[in-house]
């Protein structure tokens, strides 16, 4: 079996087909243009809360941030302002929110 | 007339005092709030990749430089039931209100 053969059937067998485990898979740029609201109390980036009980959102892990608005937006999270915010996301946007703050840089890291 | 006065004087004082209870920032001992954290919170928040568990799974939030007072505010909303996660809401629910401003004040730390 030479090489093309073997190229062809792990291509049949779609083994060329990646899954990026933990990937944004939303568009940050787009992201950045739905963010106007978002900045406004959590700054420039998502890195400068207006509030000090509000959170920092840059450089906080993609799927979190999907999660959090998903749960804000199902009420399973309460929050007066983030529920009203997020019910007007399509899912769409709520990836691509999360693709620009997870992508912005910011002094957020993992403390053990 | 001097006792409406008196009433009057009296009578603001509740206002008074409602006027000066804005919530109160958050001041925890970070110190105390370190060997907390490791003991409850570093398992999953301390290593780095660590998901949730189903039924959404999710790599837990980074608190590492996350403002104390939102931390704060987290953790009694996990407590109160008003954010959705049953380990959270357990973990939280064991902590006291010390604990959380101590552990909100250790990951706070710039």
């Amino acid at each position: 079996m030479n090489i093309k053969n073997i190229v062809a059937i792990a291509a049949m067998l779609g083994l060329f087909v990646t899954l990026p485990a933990n990937a944004a898979s939303g568009d940050a740029e787009a992201g950045s243009k739905k963010a106007e609201t978002c900045k406004a109390c959590h700054g420039e980036g998502g890195g400068k809360p207006i509030q000090p009980d509000y959170p920092v959102l840059a450089g906080q892990h993609y799927d979190y941030l999907v999660a959090a608005l998903n749960q804000y937006k199902a009420g399973k999270r309460k929050n007066a302002s983030m529920n009203g915010f997020a019910a007007a996301l399509k899912p769409e946007d709520i990836r691509d929110l999360a693709a620009y703050f997870s992508s912005q840089k910011s002094d957020l890291k993992t403390k053990y | 007339m001097k006792k409406i006065a008196l009433s009057l004087i009296v009578g603001a004082f509740p206002l008074l005092s409602l006027a000066q209870a804005p919530a109160a920032p958050a001041k925890g001992d970070a110190a105390a709030g370190q060997s907390k954290a490791v003991a409850v919170c570093s398992g999953c928040h301390g290593v780095p990749g660590i998901r949730t568990a189903y039924p959404e799974v999710y790599n837990v939030p980074r608190l590492g430089g996350q403002n104390a007072d939102y931390l704060v505010s987290a953790l009694r909303s996990y407590r109160a039931g008003n954010r959705y996660n049953q380990t959270m809401k357990g973990l939280a629910s064991a902590l006291t209100e010390k604990e959380i401003l101590d552990v909100a004040a250790y990951y706070g730390q710039k």
